[in-house]
């Protein structure tokens, strides 16, 4: 394995994260917070690390799919590890454990928090744990793509490793540019969101906060309420912006250079779309009962829905106390997810329908054994190759899944709190049911629980694989003996 | 790395269509010099691998198609370059693309039905280039079997200059002199543009000593190459005889050229249907109806006693086999054709004498035409060709317009390092320039360099 252009991309990705960090300090300078420092020592830190790791340049900057999902492993556990220090060295978080926990929550846009006030913390903090939601929504490789050029033709192996989806294409011929384009549309549409809420009287930086909350369909929120306290406009925008960000940006791109049918066209947002509608009926009829009239019952079904689906997990209402109808149906969102392609987690609305399609091939073979027909997406016949790597992405998801009920069990919470902890991290959505609800947080777990929910939110951002690449045997062996290897030849020389 | 003017946008839009061994070869060299590349292909896991080599997108699909095309963006596009293993479709896709977009088709037609009425279908078409990979190997094998000695021929100048390599043997007159030495006493219309010794390259300054083992480059006027060489003690005279194994359709166009040039051509076939062809295509031509890797048919057919021997199967190590059984058996001549790139560090090693590569041959075209469409303000590239394994370019440029290079003595330019201007073809006459020469508006510059990506003439200066 190419070992050197994996601690050159880490050295950069280093980087990038010192000159994010750089922005709570800003915050930190504009309100007059000390905690601002810690803020700046380790964006200091970051640089310093990411500056030595860049320092020797590659023998050869050719890798393949190991290397880019090594490389993008890594990078996430790297970027939790810094992005954690902060809350640790300003003692906001004192618990190495709770810290990297809100870190990971807010780089895998899952929006699952460890604290009990949220308001507490300080401008920065809460800037911060947004502003991860923004940079992991749609990637912090995708945008050292798009600033670094990295020669070579491989680099799509990066993205590839990155981004949701079962198969990630391009846009345009080159790398560089798909990666600009996608940053372009992601900060176009976050800024449109923030002008709209800045509109309906949100101060400046709960817009800000929001936005990026709703941009990586993340769910930190920086009210201890969620967002039960704002306006029903507010509320709708967020709504609004929430499936949108949950829609593939390939559809945006359609709209923006090519042809508008098309996006309307394309099968994952429809069906999609269809999804969201059904699951609003559902609940609006249930909860109409309970609520203060048509449009209160509306605005809370439709919210949750979108917060929900998209995997972002912000709340208008304690949504665990709604009928038991409901709730299963929010637990059945859950899995979904959004579409492949945009900034949501969750199986991906085009898996789901690939897997359908298959149930129904399945079923048309024992009718007519000897049929042959190939599963169409978007019109298209869908290649054996992809079908298969949907197949085995979802046992291993459930492979993964009940693994992780199974030690969280330990912690001995009932079963609804258990399961929805382990969906809600994995799906990157935040809120579970019963005591790991939307007024509820992830406080109480013991450590052990706390590194498992850890895993799964990183498995579920990075869609499994490129994960658990790093338990394989090989790659182990290539880290260690390469090392071993440069070494000796260091002792030569 | 490519000189950027403008930072948004470096390169061309290029559809490739096929990706074959001359597309997959396109692709390498057009994505190294920065075009965007879009590459349609029937078959998906082709397409799978070489996305997943080269910063460019894959579509799969049929490229005649006009919905295929719109989809690999046609309207964007600069350049459509057909490259599948039909004529017909190649030519089908161009039509189509030119139908649809303001570009510029290139096309691949290699059947020898389509190549005596190239020129026509190309004016007819309006297509940019119509490329046979077939055909030009065929012209470098003749212009190396024309003069035997060098290892390599490359013609500028609309053939009134040549490029040509050969390996220096021990006990040569130049064995053992510098550049400057051999400049003032030996040739003064001969210039030596790139030496390799040892894997390495250099271009050589008048204090650079020759050694025997050294493979040099030298550029001289047609008809001054063989005058150079016949004055070294070479043997100039073109070869008698030549012995083709297989009868593909790179066979037919050499034996085309070589029975033109009044060298005799005995071809060896296996099959019997394809014998008979090429007997009533070409009646001159003695045809053998056997199987060319038989060392005895081969001995029968006296390949000890031939002059020349060019073995042209579609398989690579039988081609590379039958050029070592040659060259341990007889003095012939020996041209060896090798059709894919891999290992072509072993096959380097092996010392095989010339070896022609057709692909690189079209792709190098391709990229003269591609690099002259990018930007040229006022000049045009004419010819390229890559030697030593990419690592040196020559280049021809057309000056058409007056710049900073032109009317100024070539003392006073301050020229790139690793870079030589070898002559300027001046209506016609081949100029070796010295310090005091000019570049004029009309010539011709041919130039070697180890930079790649040159553009523009005015690219040279520093």
């Amino acid at each position: 394995m190419n070992n050197s252009i994996v601690r050159f991309i880490l050295g950069h990705v280093l980087l990038i994260e010192a000159a994010f960090l750089l922005l709570p300090c800003l915050i930190a300078a504009i309100y007059g917070e000390n905690e601002g420092l810690w803020y700046l020592l380790t964006a200091a830190l970051c640089g310093l690390l990411g500056f030595l790791m860049i320092l020797r340049k590659p023998k050869n900057n050719i890798f393949y799919l190991k290397e880019g999902c090594v490389a993008t492993a890594l990078s996430w556990i790297f970027l939790s590890f810094f992005g954690a220090l902060p809350f640790l060295f300003s003692g906001e978080i004192p618990s190495f454990t709770d810290a990297l926990f809100e870190t990971i929550s807010g780089f895998t846009t899952t929006g699952a928090s460890i604290l009990s006030d949220v308001e507490a913390l300080s401008h920065c903090s809460l800037f911060w744990r947004s502003f991860t939601h923004w940079i992991g929504g749609m990637g912090v490789l995708v945008f050292l793509l798009a600033i670094i050029p990295l020669s070579g033709g491989s680099n799509i192996n990066l993205m590839r490793a990155e981004s949701p989806g079962p198969s990630v294409g391009k846009l345009v011929p080159k790398v560089k540019y798909t990666a600009r384009i996608l940053y372009l549309i992601y900060l176009g549409m976050t800024i449109v969101e923030i002008l709209l809420l800045l509109i309906g009287k949100m101060p400046l930086f709960d817009a800000l906060t929001i936005s990026f909350g709703t941009a990586g369909t993340g769910g930190f929120s920086i009210k201890n309420d969620s967002m039960m306290s704002y306006s029903p406009y507010l509320q709708w925008v967020v709504t609004i912006f929430m499936i949108l960000f949950g829609i593939n940006f390939n559809a945006y791109y359609l709209i923006l250079y090519k042809n508008i049918k098309k996006a309307f066209g394309m099968e994952e947002v429809r069906c999609y779309i269809a999804i969201i509608l059904v699951a609003i009926g559902i609940i609006f009829f249930h909860i109409l009962p309970m609520s203060s009239g048509t449009f209160d019952a509306l605005t809370k079904s439709a919210f949750q829905v979108g917060s929900i689906i998209t995997t972002t997990g912000y709340a208008t209402a304690d949504f665990d106390l709604w009928p038991q109808t409901c709730r299963t149906v929010l637990v059945l969102l859950m899995f979904i997810g959004a579409c492949a392609g945009s900034t949501g987690g969750g199986i991906k609305v085009s898996r789901i329908v690939v897997l359908m399609k298959s149930v129904i091939k399945e079923l048309n073979s024992y009718i007519h054994p000897k049929s042959i027909k190939k599963i169409n997406l978007d019109k298209k016949p869908i290649e054996h190759e992809v079908v298969r790597s949907i197949n085995v992405f979802f046992i291993t998801f459930m492979l993964l899944f009940s693994t992780s009920v199974l030690i969280v069990s330990f912690e001995g919470q009932d079963l609804v709190t258990t399961f929805t902890a382990v969906i809600a991290a994995f799906n990157n959505i935040g809120p579970g049911l019963a005591k790991v609800g939307p007024t509820q947080n992830f406080g109480f777990l013991t450590p052990l629980t706390k590194y498992v929910l850890m895993f799964d939110m990183l498995a579920g951002r990075l869609e499994l694989f490129p994960l658990l690449i790093l338990f394989h045997p090989a790659i182990w062996k290539d880290l260690l003996t390469q090392k071993m290897g440069r070494k000796s030849r260091n002792k030569s020389s | 790395m490519i000189r950027s003017r403008n930072p948004i946008k470096q390169g061309l839009n290029i559809i490739i269509v096929g990706c074959g061994k001359v597309g997959a070869t396109l692709i390498e060299q057009l994505s190294r010099e920065g075009h965007d590349i879009t590459i349609i292909d029937k078959n998906a896991g082709k397409i799978q691998e070489i996305t997943n080599l080269y910063d460019i997108m894959g579509l799969v699909g049929n490229g005649a198609s006009y919905s295929v095309q719109m989809d690999a963006g046609i309207e964007e596009t600069d350049l459509i370059i057909a490259v599948t293993e039909s004529d017909e479709l190649n030519l089908l896709c161009c039509t189509v693309a030119k139908q649809v977009a303001n570009c510029a088709a290139i096309a691949r037609v290699r059947n020898p039905d389509y190549s005596k009425e190239a020129n026509y279908l190309q004016e007819k078409l309006g297509l940019a280039m119509i490329i046979n990979p077939e055909l030009e190997a065929a012209k470098e094998i003749a212009r190396i079997l024309y003069l035997p000695t060098a290892l390599e021929v490359n013609s500028f100048a609309h053939g009134q200059a040549e490029l040509i390599k050969f390996k220096i043997p021990e006990g040569s007159a130049l064995d053992g002199i510098t550049i400057s030495y051999f400049g003032k006493n030996l040739s003064s219309n001969v210039l030596i543009c790139a030496i390799e010794r040892e894997d390495q390259v250099y271009i050589p300054d008048g204090d650079f000593l020759l050694l025997h083992g050294d493979v040099i480059s030298f550029v001289c006027s047609k008809k001054n190459a063989k005058v150079f060489l016949e004055d070294m003690g070479f043997k100039t005279t073109q070869v008698k005889n030549t012995m083709i194994i297989g009868g593909s359709r790179a066979a037919y166009y050499l034996a085309v050229q070589l029975l033109h040039m009044g060298i005799s051509v005995k071809i060896i076939e296996s099959s019997r249907e394809r014998c008979e062809e090429l007997s009533v295509l070409l009646p001159k031509a003695i045809i053998i109806n056997g199987d060319g890797t038989d060392e005895e048919l081969l001995k029968e057919e006296d390949i000890e006693y031939t002059e020349s021997f060019v073995p042209l199967t579609g398989i690579d190590e039988e081609n590379i086999l039958l050029t070592l059984h040659a060259r341990q058996v007889s003095n012939a001549k020996v041209i060896t054709k090798i059709n894919r790139i891999n290992f072509k560090n072993v096959i380097s090693h092996l010392d095989l004498g010339s070896v022609v590569y057709p692909r690189y041959i079209t792709s190098e075209a391709i990229i003269a035409y591609v690099r002259a469409k990018k930007d040229s303000m006022n000049s045009n590239i004419e010819t390229l060709y890559h030697m030593f394994d990419h690592r040196v370019e020559a280049i021809e440029f057309r000056v058409d317009e007056t710049s900073e290079v032109t009317d100024t003595p070539l003392k006073d330019l301050s020229l790139k390092k690793h870079l030589l201007i070898c002559f300027i073809n001046r209506n016609g006459s081949i100029l070796i320039p010295s310090g005091q020469d000019c570049i004029q508006v009309g010539d011709t510059v041919m130039l070697v360099t180890t930079h790649s990506g040159f553009n523009d003439i005015q690219d040279i200066l520093r």
